[in-house]
């Protein structure tokens, strides 16, 4: 007998309210939690594809990229529940990443446009929760209300686009299509921070806690960039875009913009958490690029790209996050805690999507289309790779400036243990990349569908 | 029309209020009112659900004043946000409003045949939310301009096809979570000035 689709979410949302009142029983909260995702997970891997569940109306769809993403930023999200167990005690930690992986999980196999959008909405802002900290010694509670502000503009903007985009006839003038297509990316971009809406980015990451952080750029990141894929499948507004080279440009440029100036700005970048988020901005450019091309080796690597991100950045976060308390407001260097500085470096090539690494083949579909589409945007993008390695290259030569009085890893290296994992993962998905590549592309093919129906 | 000037007035009594107590109640008039354009399109369980997310809105803001003082003065911004959304409701209608050869029949009291006053009235909405979560300087007023922008969406998805009463009860949780997440700002700020 297999379980409804449901199930998961239904697992994930009760268990949060249930890690809600015991929060501040770290350990009890920590079990909870990770055994509840552990179980979510294995509900997704072991649901057969196509399997649908119907729920007043909505129907639930397991797919190959919801069962690959849904796993993959579970264990993300474990990763990250681990660490502050382990390493950064936040007792709020818990219960918003056990709402987060329930929101993330319906989003994932939701087929509504509408009904998705709402859901992600939910998951933007339930980090508001972990981002406040420690409130009276910095301006995380600033940060907190630029997030608010940038997430329900983007989010209420959105759905209205997309409310009009379903009840209006089809035999609209063009620029109706135009304008609805203009709105929805911007309300994406806003929830994204993506060059130029990523003012809130730069408070967020001086201000909020690190894990908070990975919370946001690691899996709600990624996590959103999937959905404005989905969205677009099923708002049935992809036919009329394909009709309008002008809005294919627009979000080639748009996603350009933000590749080359989030790598810009991560090449001047003061500390660690920043080069992070920015790299991410970056990287989510180069996935909104591949997006833009509509063709299949574009959607596989732009999703790719933004599962790589995320991954690599949650990993460059946490080991951020214990090179900062280690160094105790002093210049942040590997000999405090080197096997984190080490997990720190390595995510940063998978940020910058070196080979062997499971980023590679994604950035390389993305820059190869984006050449044969304009050669300037693969000029554009090649030079954020680059810029992106230059910064990544930098920020490591600052992190053992002093060099390293012993290799020996330090006291609880969690987070550089974690950190070690995640490399793991993104090895192994680099060494059998077809595992990896193949359920987007399945998902691929679908948007191409869309794109031109019969 | 007499419903959509109802709108437009409580509107401008929220963006106005300098009180969070004040806003609250406002927001539930516009509410109130912005359900009752849209009684034409809404079935029982839908109004049930709508009403009790406004109820429950306007209780969260208001418990998180805490006092009958605390709020913020929108001073200029009250103008700057009335007349960006007198400017950019009539460009929606124009931009979005379905293309037909009929002009519609706008009735003083009761509902139009063609939705055009819920669709103005949404327009209305999202537009003075925009204008007023782009110039809020706190989170009382950033919490206002996300309701209000809610509210309108919640106009615009009751004329779309699809699970209506599914719909209504996800925008109706939304509205509760932005007003929940907006009163844990509102709190935390006011502990960090005081």
């Amino acid at each position: 007998m297999s379980l409804p689709l449901t199930a998961p979410i239904a697992l994930l949302a009760a268990m949060a309210l249930v890690c809600f009142p015991v929060r501040k029983q770290v350990l009890l909260a920590a079990v909870l939690s990770l055994i509840s995702l552990a179980a979510a997970a294995a509900m997704l891997l072991l649901a057969a594809d196509g399997a649908r569940t119907e729920v007043a109306g909505l129907t639930l769809h397991m797919t190959p990229l919801a069962r690959l993403a849904g796993a993959a930023l579970l264990g993300i999200l474990a990763v990250l529940v681990a660490d502050v167990w382990l390493d950064e005690p936040a007792y709020n930690f818990f219960p918003i990443a056990l709402g987060v992986a329930a929101a993330v999980v319906a989003v994932l196999l939701l087929t509504d446009p509408l009904a998705t959008y709402a859901v992600l909405l939910v998951a933007l802002l339930l980090p508001v929760g972990s981002f406040t900290f420690q409130i009276h010694r910095n301006r995380s509670v600033d940060a907190a209300v630029r997030h608010f502000a940038f997430v329900a503009l983007g989010g209420t903007i959105g759905l209205a686009a997309l409310a009009l985009a379903a009840s209006l006839p089809r035999d609209q003038p063009q620029t109706t299509f135009v304008l609805l297509v203009v709105i929805l990316y911007v309300a994406f971009a806003l929830k994204l921070a993506v060059i130029p809406f990523h003012t809130h980015a730069a408070l967020l990451a001086r201000e909020t806690p690190a894990t908070a952080l990975a919370l946001y750029f690691g899996v709600l990141a990624p996590t959103t960039v999937i959905a404005f894929t989905e969205i677009l499948t099923g708002s049935g507004l992809l036919p009329a875009i394909v009709q309008l080279g002008r809005v294919q440009q627009l979000l080639l440029g748009m996603g350009a913009l933000s590749a080359v100036g989030g790598a810009l700005l991560a090449t001047g970048a003061p500390d660690p958490r920043r080069l992070v988020v920015y790299s991410v901005i970056s990287g989510l450019g180069m996935a909104l690029v591949g997006i833009g091309t509509f063709s299949g080796p574009g959607i596989v690597g732009g999703i790719a790209v933004a599962l790589a991100t995320g991954a690599s950045a949650a990993q460059q976060l946490l080991a951020a996050g214990t090179l900062e308390r280690r160094a105790a407001g002093g210049p942040v260097r590997a000999a405090a805690a080197p096997l984190a500085a080490a997990a720190f470096v390595a995510g940063g090539v998978g940020l910058i999507g070196a080979p062997p690494l499971v980023g590679f083949p994604g950035r390389f579909f993305v820059e190869l289309i984006a050449y044969s589409f304009a050669e300037w945007l693969g000029v554009a993008l090649v030079t954020a790779t680059g810029l992106l390695l230059l910064a990544q290259l930098r920020m490591a030569l600052s992190l053992f400036a002093d060099g390293l009085p012993s290799w020996r890893p330090e006291r609880r290296p969690v987070a550089g243990a974690l950190g070690m994992l995640i490399f793991a993962a993104l090895l192994a998905g680099g060494v059998a990349p077809d595992a990896f590549l193949r359920p987007i592309a399945t998902f691929a093919e679908e948007f191409l569908r869309a794109l031109r129906p019969l | 029309m007499a419903l959509l000037a109802a709108v437009a007035l409580t509107t401008l009594l929220a963006n106005g209020a300098t009180r969070l107590r004040g806003v609250a109640l406002a927001f539930l008039a516009v509410s109130l009112a912005a359900n009752a354009i849209a009684l034409s399109l809404t079935t029982l369980p839908q109004i049930a659900v709508l009403v009790s997310a406004g109820l429950v809105a306007t209780t969260i803001l208001y418990v998180a004043a805490r006092d009958g003082d605390y709020g913020e003065d929108p001073g200029w911004r009250l103008w700057a946000a009335t007349l960006i959304a007198a400017i950019a409701t009539p460009a929606a209608f124009t931009s979005f409003r379905t293309i037909t050869g009929e002009a519609p029949d706008l009735p003083l009291l009761g509902a139009d045949s063609g939705n055009v006053i819920v669709q103005v009235a949404a327009f209305w909405l999202l537009s003075s939310g925009t204008a007023i979560l782009v110039t809020a300087r706190t989170a009382v007023r950033t919490s206002l301009g996300a309701l209000l922008m809610v509210t309108g969406v919640q106009l615009l998805i009751r004329l779309a096809p699809g699970p209506q009463l599914a719909f209504t009860i996800g925008v109706a949780w939304l509205e509760v979570f932005i007003a929940l997440t907006g009163a844990f700002l509102i709190v935390n700020e006011r502990a960090v000035r005081e």
